[in-house]
Parts: structure tokens; sequence; C-alpha cells
């Protein structure tokens, strides 16, 4: 039993949809041609139906995350910039405060606000990737148009970046990300329906909390619920932490290896 | 006692030529070079699958000798007719060419062809790429020179430092590790269809050095080594700047842009990594310490 406080908006939760299909149709379908002597990259390939349609489907996810991208940015320009995102000292004074907490240095928990500072990073580690991976995809897509106005070794080098970023960004996707809002409040379904409860809105955002229970007039409030945890969930989760550490072994294992190629060709 | 005899001594004549003649009535069924099949039965049978035996080649086509002689005559022949054994390297081109004019004419361009008139013996003729008994067509994926299967054919003998060193120091043997690297061995390897390979660029049988103005991959020939149709038609000219091996440097304020970035990456991502990891490390135990402490 308890309030339901809203979130995310329509427009931000289907943004997210199309962001992160986009992201793992462009991850299951661009990792495999990096690691092409792989076993299981043959086997992703086939399940999308040959190498004709990975580059289909790589390109145009593409160019869609490229738009929800725009999209994103024209959006929050036009109709009312929000500047609780940007970082400010509190995110770092919640940084340490934090790791002293971790660290047993304090009993005390820093409060978070609407954002907190590693929800922070990783909306601006998206936008960054966002941008990277969207200017060095259309350079690679169209290598040869792309040298009219750069010499091959921007484009060689966008190939670099494009490599490097889409495991950075997988990293930060799979392995932190889905740990932190979709493991750790597993079953997080605020992605779908745009609220989140009172009990994960007091112990996540306090701040945030006390200044909505203040005014309980704004729309904010959405409505008052019962919360039912079901076999299902259980199920759920077991399902969900299975697919998890799977993701997160080949992500490790991913990122292992192009350390040690980029170690072994620049550093040795 | 003696009719016995004599009738198991008839018996056993007629069983040896009965033998004999179902032999050589094998033999004729599998091929025709009764002769030869005798003692290289392997070697014909590998013949009989190659694209030569369907167009009616026969062995002496290429080895010389007469066909139609007895076992016991071929030593006593083989002295006195043009029969030639084991090709050499020279010959093998000089017969090859008989019926492959061009393919011929344009081998005798490549430095494999120059290599091998210089005196090394190691250099490549007709059949250290195609095969020696079963040759096929290329668009046969059981052939060595199919598509496919080229850049792992040119690696055995360009990857190999010690026949590349033995050979000439010039030849450089991360040539197959480099090519490994790039978009065209990549998506090759996971099913792409019309991707360069080896001698896509270099060209087959009249593969030259890059020092040669006639090379494929002359500098001022790339526009059009490139441009090919199919490939890349129209902005080829664009790419004569940089060497496709090796990549092109590109610096800023003289710093190499790509070590720069994968520095740069480098850090990131064991940041990323320690960080990450860290975290959920930290906040799993200090939950499971603060659930002790209630």
């Amino acid at each position: 039993m308890g309030l339901q406080f809203k979130r995310f908006t329509l427009n931000q939760r289907i943004e997210h949809i199309l962001f992160f299909t986009t992201f793992i149709l462009l991850a299951y379908t661009g990792f495999p041609l990096k690691f092409p002597d792989e076993w299981w990259s043959r086997l992703m390939i086939a399940s999308v139906g040959g190498f004709d349609n990975r580059t289909l489907i790589h390109h145009y996810s593409g160019l869609l995350m490229i738009g929800v991208s725009v999209y994103h940015v024209v959006y929050h320009l036009i109709e009312k910039p929000r500047f609780d995102i940007l970082f400010n000292l509190k995110d770092l004074k919640d940084f340490q405060q934090q790791i002293r907490y971790f660290f047993r240095l304090s009993d005390e928990h820093p409060k978070f606000g609407r954002y907190t500072w590693k929800q922070k990073f990783e909306y601006f580690g998206a936008g960054f990737g966002a941008v990277i991976m969207g200017f060095t995809g259309l350079l690679m897509w169209k290598p040869f148009e792309a040298m009219q106005y750069f010499p091959i070794g921007v484009v060689q080098i966008a190939n670099l970046f494009h490599t490097w970023e889409a495991v950075l960004a997988s990293l930060a996707v799979f392995i932190g990300h889905f740990y932190d809002e979709h493991f750790g409040k597993f079953p997080n379904i605020s992605w779908v329906t745009g609220n989140i409860s009172e009990e994960e809105m007091r112990e996540e955002h306090p701040l945030e909390y006390e200044e909505v229970m203040q005014n309980k007039e704004t729309d904010e409030v959405v409505h008052e619920t019962d919360e039912k945890r079901s076999i299902l969930v259980l199920f759920g989760k077991m399902v969900f932490t299975i697919v998890f550490l799977a993701i997160c072994i080949w992500m490790l294992w991913i990122s292992y290896h192009v350390l040690v190629e980029a170690i072994t060709t620049y550093l040795l | 006692m003696k009719k016995i005899h004599q009738r198991a001594c008839k018996l056993a004549a007629l069983l040896v030529l009965a033998g004999m003649f179902l032999t050589v009535a094998d033999a004729q069924i599998r091929n025709e070079d009764i002769s030869c099949f005798h003692c290289h039965s392997s070697e014909v049978k590998e013949f009989e699958k190659s694209v030569h035996y369907d167009r009616n080649i026969s062995c002496a086509d290429c080895h010389g000798g007469e066909l139609k002689i007895s076992g016991a005559a071929v030593s006593i022949t083989a002295m006195f007719t043009n029969f030639t054994g084991v090709p050499t390297k020279t010959n093998m081109t000089e017969f090859c060419s008989r019926c492959h004019a061009d393919a011929g004419r344009l081998y005798r361009e490549s430095i494999h062809w120059r290599e091998l008139e210089k005196g090394v013996a190691i250099a490549p003729a007709c059949t250290d790429c195609h095969g020696v008994h079963n040759i096929l067509p290329r668009d046969n994926p059981d052939s060595p020179v199919y598509p496919d299967k080229v850049p792992l054919l040119c690696a055995d003998c360009h990857e190999n430092q010690t026949k590349m060193s033995a050979w000439y120091y010039g030849i450089q043997t991360d040539r197959f590790d480099t090519y490994k690297k790039s978009y065209h061995y990549k998506a090759l390897l996971v099913g792409g269809k019309g991707l360069a390979i080896c001698s896509d660029c270099h060209e087959y049988h009249d593969v030259k050095s890059e020092n040669d103005p006639a090379s494929a991959i002359y500098p001022a020939n790339l526009p059009q080594t490139c441009g090919k149709p199919g490939c890349h038609p129209g902005n080829s000219a664009l790419i004569t700047g940089g060497k496709v091996h090796e990549g092109q440097s590109v610096f800023l304020l003289f710093i190499d842009a790509k070590k720069l970035v994968t520095y740069f990456y480098i850090i990131m991502i064991i940041f990323e990594l320690a960080f990450t990891l860290g975290l959920i490390f930290l906040g799993v135990t200090s939950k499971y310490e603060l659930r002790r402490r209630h």
C-alpha cells in the first residue's frame, strides 16, 4: 500500500524504449563483426538472417538512434529546459559521502534529489556516446564520401572510436545500468508505467520526496496502489539474473580482449 | 591322380587369368590410363576428381610418356620416350600454358615467375596455388583458390617467416595479420559477399612487387584497383594517400591520434570496469552490513 510518484513522462518512456531497442540491436549486430572468429558471432549473424541483414539492421537502427538523440535534444530545448540534470557541487559531496559510507567511515548515506550523481553520469555518458557513435558511424557507413573531406586516417580513427565507445557504452549499460536500475530494483517497471512507489521514492530520492510531499497537490503524485509480490516476480528475477550474468560475462570477455589487443599493438 | 592335378592347374590358371582380366576391367572403368593406375593408384584416384579428368586430359598430357604400355615396359620406355616424371616448375608453366595461354602469359609477368627464373626454388608455380592432381575450378568450395580460402592460401607462405626470410628479406610477414584487422576480412569471415581478398588488389597470376610501376598496388594505380566495378567505383582516387595494410597516421601536435584515442579508452574502460564493479561490490557488502546490524 503506497503512493505512486510520476518519474517519467510518456515522451521520455517512448524515447527510452526506442533508445534501448536500437542500442541492443546495434550491440547485437555490431560485436560479431569485431570478433568474427568466435562461434557466437556466427550464431548471432545467422540469427538475424545473414551478413547483409546484419548490415541493414545495424545501419538503420543507427539512423533511428541518431534520430531519437536529435529529437531528445530539440524537444528539451523547445519544451522546457530542466537544470536539475546538470552536475552541481552537491553531487561531489554526495559521491564523497557515499564512498565514506561504503567504507564504514560514516553511518550516514547521502540523501539524493531527483537525479543521483550516478544517474547524471549515465545520462551524459549516453549523450556523449550517442554523439561519438553517430558521427563515427556515419563516416564508416560512407567511407569514400567521407574521404572527400578527410584523409583516410580520419576514417580509420572513426573506426577506432566506434569500437572503443561501443565497448565502453555496453559496459556502462549492460553492467552498470542493468545492475543499478533493473537488477537491484527488480521488477522495476517504471520504464513502462512511468511511476515509482513511495517506498522507492523515500529510499532512493529522499530530498525529492520531501519536496513533493510538502505540496501534495502537484501532478508528481499519481495514485495509490497495492503492491503484490507474486511467484511470477520471483521467476522473472531468476530468468533476469541468468540473462544478466551471461551478458556480464560476455561484456567482460569483450573488454578483456579489446584491452589485450590494444595493449599488445600500442604499448608492447 | 595326374588328372586331378591337371584339373587343379587348369582351374588355377583360369582363376589367375580371370583375376587379371577383372583388375584390368576395373582399371578400365576407373581410368583409361591402365598402366599408370597400377602403381600410382592414389594419384589417379585424386586426378579423377579434378576438372581435368572431366575434360579428357590424361596423365601423359602433363607427364609425357606412353599410356598404353604394359607395366613391365614402363621403366624401359620411360628412358626412351618423352616421359618427364615429376615436372620442374618451368616445365609445368610451359605445359599448363599450352591450354591456359592467358594465365600462363600473365603468370610470366609476375614476381613469382621472375624469382623462379632467378633460381629461387621456393617461388610458387601453378600447382602451388591450384593444387596438383585434384585441380578444381575456382568457384568450387573445395578448390584451394576458392575466394574465401585465398587469404589463407597466400598466408601459408607469406606469413611464414622462415620461408620469407630464406628467400628475400624485403617481404613483410605481417600482411595477413594486418589484413585480418580490416573490414574486408572480418566481414568475409562472418559471411559477407563481394569483399576484397588478396588477389582482388594484388592480382593473382600477374602479382607484382609494390615497387613495380606496373603493379596493381603501385600508388598511381591504386585508384583504378580500388575503383573496380563492384568495389569502390567513383571516388577511389581519394584512397591514393593512404597505405592500406599499415593504415594512415593522423597527427595532432606531433602525437599520433590513434595512440591518443587508444590510451584514452584504455584508461576509460579500466576506470569504468573498476568503478562499476567496485561500486556494485561496495553496495552489496554495505547492504549486507546494514541488514546484519538491524
